[in-house]
C-alpha cells in the first residue's frame, strides 16, 4: 500500500500547489496588490475594486483553469486506455478538432443559435470525429498506430474544415481566432458554472469506471477474458472523454498539451489503481494549467500572452523528457 | 527509381494513368484562371508571340505559380515517402517531424520583428519583406529537422524516439506559433493565417529559382542513396548485417528529406497532407512493383498540388481557397479509405 499513499500525498501535493498558486496569482496582474490588500478582500468580500478583481475576475478565472486543466487531462487518460496508444490526446485523436469545427460552424452560420448549447454541439462534434477515426482503424482492432494516423488525418481534416470556414466567414474572424488561440481572458462565474456539469458528469463517470479502466489496461484478450464487454466499456469511456473536452472547448477553446503530457507525468509515479491515476491527472492537470494560466497574464502585465505558449513551453520539455528517458512509452495504464 | 525492375511492362502502364492526368491538368492549369483569357491568346503567348496583357498574366503570373507548384509538390511528396521509408513509420511526414511548424514559428517571429522593427502602423503593410520568407521559413524547418535528429540521435539513434520527439517538438513550436499570431492581435494576422493554409498566391519566379537547387540537389543524391533507402526500410541490425553504414545513411537521407521539405515550406507554406497522403496512394496504386514508388510519388505530388492550387483558383474566384485546405479536404478521405482497406 505505499503507492497508495504515496499517490494520496502527491494529489494533496498536487492541489495545494494548485491552491497556492491560485492565491498567489491573486496578487499579480494589470493591477498588482499587495498581500494583505488580498487577503482582506477574499476574506472580507466587499464591492470596491479589490475585492471586484479579486471575486469577480482572478478567482473564478484561475477555477475556470484548475477545472479545464483536469478535464482535459483526465480525457487525454482516458483516450490513451481506449487506444493503449501513447500519443492519443484529445488534440491526436480529432475529439478537439471535431468539437472546434461543429461550433465555429454554428457560430459563423448560426449566430443566434445560444452558448449554451456549444457542449452538445462541441460533444456532437467530438464523437463524430472519434466515429470517424476509429471507422478508419476498424473499431480499433487495427495496429495502434493505425488508430494514431487516422485520428491525425481526421483532426487535419477537421482543422482544414474550420480554416476554411474561417476564411469565407469573415466578419467574425478574429473574434473567432481569438477564441481558438484557447485561454482564460474575461472567464468569470457564468463559465465556471457551465462548465462544471459536464466536468463533474465526465469525471464521475471515469471514477465510477475505474475497474474498467484498470482491467481494459491488461490488453484487449486479458479483459476479455475477465468477462468484460470491450466494446461497449470503450464506448462508454469514449463518450465520457469526448464529455469533458466539449465541456471545456466552448469556454477555454482548443489548449494544446495538457491531455497529452499529463498523463505521462502521472505514469511516472506508477499509480497502482485506476482511481487515483484518474484523480492525479485531474489534480495534476488542473494544478499546470493553473500555473501557466497565472503565467499567461502576469507575465507582460497587462498585456495577456495566450495560454497555449505556456502550455506549450511547460507541456512540451516534459514531453521531450520522457521521450528521451524512455525508450518506449509505456502503452497502458500501469504498465511500465 | 530503381531502374532495372523487372516489371518494366507494368511500370509503363500502371504510370501511364497519372502521367495522363497530370498532363491534363497542366494544360487546364495553364489555360483556366480567373482572367478570362481566350484559348488563341495563350497559344499566341507560349508560341512567344502574345500581346503584353497576356504575356503578363501567362508569363509572370500563372507559369512560374504552376511550376513552383509542381516543385514544391514533388518536394513534399519526395520527402514524404523518404520520412516513412526510414522511420518505418506510415506516419512520418514533414509536418509529424516538426520542419512544417519550426517553419511557421520563424516566419511568424520574422515577421513580427519586421513589423515592429520598421516602427509599423496599419499602413506600413506593403513594405513587409516577403521575400525573405522562402528563406527564413527554409532555415527554421533545416534547424527543427537537426533539433529532433540531434534529440533522436543522442544516446542510440532510435527511430521511435525520431517520430516521438517530432511530435512533441511540432506540437510546441506549432503552439508558440499560434500564440505569438494570436497575442500579436493585429490586423496582419492575415497574412500568416494565408501562409499558414498554404498558398501559391502571387508565386514568382524567384520561388522557382529558390526551389530549383534543392530539386537538383535531390535528383543527384536520390540515385546515389537509393540502394540505402532500400535497405534502411530494414531494422538496423538487419540493415547492418547487409554491410550499410546505417547512422550514416540514415542521416544522409533525413538530410535531404529535411532539404526537399523545408525548402517547399518555405516557398508555398506548410501543405499539410501532400507528404502524408502522396506516398500511401502511391504505394498503393504501384502495388508490388516497389521500382514504381518514386516516380509515381513524384507525378502524383506534383499533380496533386497543381489540381488543388487550380480548384481553389476556379472555385474560390477572386478570393481564393488556399491549397493547404483543398489538399486536406481532398487528402484526408482518401488517406482514412486506405488506412480502412489496409487494416
Amino acid at each position: 500500500m505505499r503507492t497508495r499513499s504515496r499517490c494520496i500525498a502527491a494529489i494533496l501535493l498536487a492541489v495545494s500547489a494548485a491552491a497556492l498558486i491560485g492565491f498567489a496569482a491573486l496578487l499579480f496582474g494589470a493591477k498588482p496588490m499587495s498581500l494583505d490588500a488580498a487577503m482582506r478582500a477574499v476574506f472580507v468580500p466587499s464591492q470596491n475594486t479589490d475585492g471586484i478583481i479579486v471575486w469577480t475576475l482572478r478567482m473564478p478565472r484561475s477555477i475556470a483553469a484548475f477545472l479545464a486543466g483536469a478535464a482535459l487531462a483526465v480525457a487525454g487518460l482516458l483516450l490513451q486506455v481506449i487506444t493503449r496508444n501513447p500519443l492519443a490526446a484529445p488534440d491526436l485523436t480529432g475529439v478537439s478538432a471535431g468539437a472546434v469545427v461543429l461550433i465555429v460552424l454554428t457560430f459563423v452560420v448560426f449566430p443566434t443559435v445560444s452558448s449554451v448549447f456549444y457542449p452538445f454541439i462541441g460533444m456532437s462534434g467530438g464523437l463524430l470525429a472519434a466515429a470517424m477515426t476509429i471507422w478508419a482503424a476498424r473499431a480499433g482492432r487495427a495496429p495502434p498506430l493505425h488508430l494514431a494516423l487516422s485520428g491525425i488525418t481526421v483532426s487535419l481534416f477537421l482543422n482544414a474544415t474550420t480554416a476554411y470556414i474561417l476564411i469565407r466567414g469573415a466578419p467574425q474572424s478574429p473574434s473567432v481566432l481569438f477564441w481558438l488561440s484557447g485561454g482564460f481572458q474575461g472567464r468569470s462565474w457564468p463559465q465556471v458554472t457551465y462548465m462544471l456539469p459536464w466536468i463533474v458528469l465526465g469525471i464521475g463517470a471515469a471514477l465510477a469506471s475505474h475497474r474498467v479502466i484498470g482491467l481494459l489496461a491488461l490488453g484487449d484478450e486479458a479483459s476479455a477474458g475477465m468477462g468484460l464487454n470491450t466494446a461497449r466499456c470503450k464506448l462508454l469511456l469514449l463518450l465520457c472523454a469526448a464529455a469533458l473536452v466539449a465541456g471545456v472547448t466552448p469556454v477555454a477553446g482548443p489548449v494544446a498539451f495538457i491531455g497529452l503530457t499529463v498523463p505521462h507525468l502521472v505514469r511516472l509515479l506508477r499509480p497502482a489503481e485506476a482511481v487515483s491515476a484518474i484523480l492525479l491527472n485531474a489534480s495534476f492537470g488542473g494544478a499546470i494549467l493553473l500555473t501557466a494560466d497565472a503565467l499567461a497574464r502576469s507575465v507582460a502585465a497587462p498585456r495577456e500572452i495566450p495560454v497555449s505558449i505556456f502550455t506549450a513551453l511547460i507541456g512540451g520539455p516534459i514531453f521531450l523528457y520522457l521521450v528521451q528517458k524512455r525508450e518506449h512509452l509505456p502503452s497502458g495504464e500501469g504498465a511500465r | 527509381m530503381t531502374f532495372g525492375t523487372p516489371t518494366s511492362g507494368r511500370l509503363g502502364r500502371g504510370l501511364v494513368a497519372p502521367l495522363t492526368l497530370s498532363a491534363a491538368l497542366l494544360i487546364a492549369a495553364v489555360f483556366l484562371g480567373v482572367v478570362d483569357l481566350p484559348a488563341a491568346d495563350i497559344l499566341a503567348v507560349l508560341a512567344g508571340r502574345g500581346s503584353d496583357d497576356a504575356d503578363l498574366v501567362i508569363g509572370t503570373i500563372r507559369i512560374p505559380r504552376i511550376l513552383t507548384g509542381i516543385l514544391a509538390g514533388a518536394h513534399f511528396a519526395v520527402a514524404g515517402l523518404l520520412l516513412q521509408a526510414i522511420t518505418r513509420n506510415p506516419l512520418a511526414d514533414p509536418t509529424i517531424l516538426g520542419i512544417s511548424q519550426g517553419a511557421t514559428l520563424t516566419v511568424t517571429i520574422f515577421l513580427l520583428f519586421a513589423v515592429y522593427g520598421s516602427g509599423a502602423d496599419a499602413h506600413t503593410l506593403y513594405s513587409l519583406p516577403l521575400h525573405w520568407l522562402p528563406l527564413v521559413a527554409c532555415a527554421g524547418g533545416m534547424l527543427t529537422g537537426l533539433l529532433v535528429y540531434y534529440l533522436a540521435m543522442r544516446n542510440r539513434l532510435s527511430v521511435l524516439r525520431l517520430t516521438l520527439s517530432g511530435i512533441a517538438i511540432g506540437a510546441t513550436l506549432h503552439a508558440l506559433a499560434m500564440g505569438l499570431i494570436a497575442g500579436w492581435g493585429s490586423s496582419r494576422f492575415e497574412i500568416v493565417m494565408q501562409w499558414l493554409s498554404g498558398s501559391l498566391y502571387a508565386r514568382s519566379w524567384e520561388h522557382v529559382v529558390f526551389l530549383l537547387p534543392f530539386t537538383f540537389a535531390a535528383a543527384v543524391a536520390l540515385p546515389l542513396l537509393h540502394r540505402s533507402i532500400d535497405m534502411l526500410r530494414f531494422e538496423e541490425d538487419v540493415a547492418r548485417s547487409f554491410g550499410l553504414s546505417y547512422r550514416l545513411h540514415f542521416s544522409l537521407v533525413l538530410l535531404t528529406a529535411c532539404g526537399l521539405a523545408a525548402s517547399a515550406v518555405g516557398t508555398v507554406g506548410p501543405l499539410i497532407f501532400v507528404g502524408l497522403v502522396v506516398p500511401h496512394l502511391a504505394h498503393f496504386l504501384a502495388g508490388r512493383s516497389f521500382g514504381m514508388v518514386m516516380p509515381l510519388t513524384v507525378v502524383l505530388g506534383a499533380s496533386l498540388v497543381t489540381g488543388a492550387d487550380l480548384a481553389g483558383r476556379l472555385l474560390g474566384q477572386a478570393e481564393e481557397i488556399p491549397i493547404g485546405v483543398i489538399t486536406a479536404l481532398t487528402g484526408a478521405p482518401v488517406l482514412l479509405f486506405l488506412l480502412r482497406r489496409r487494416s
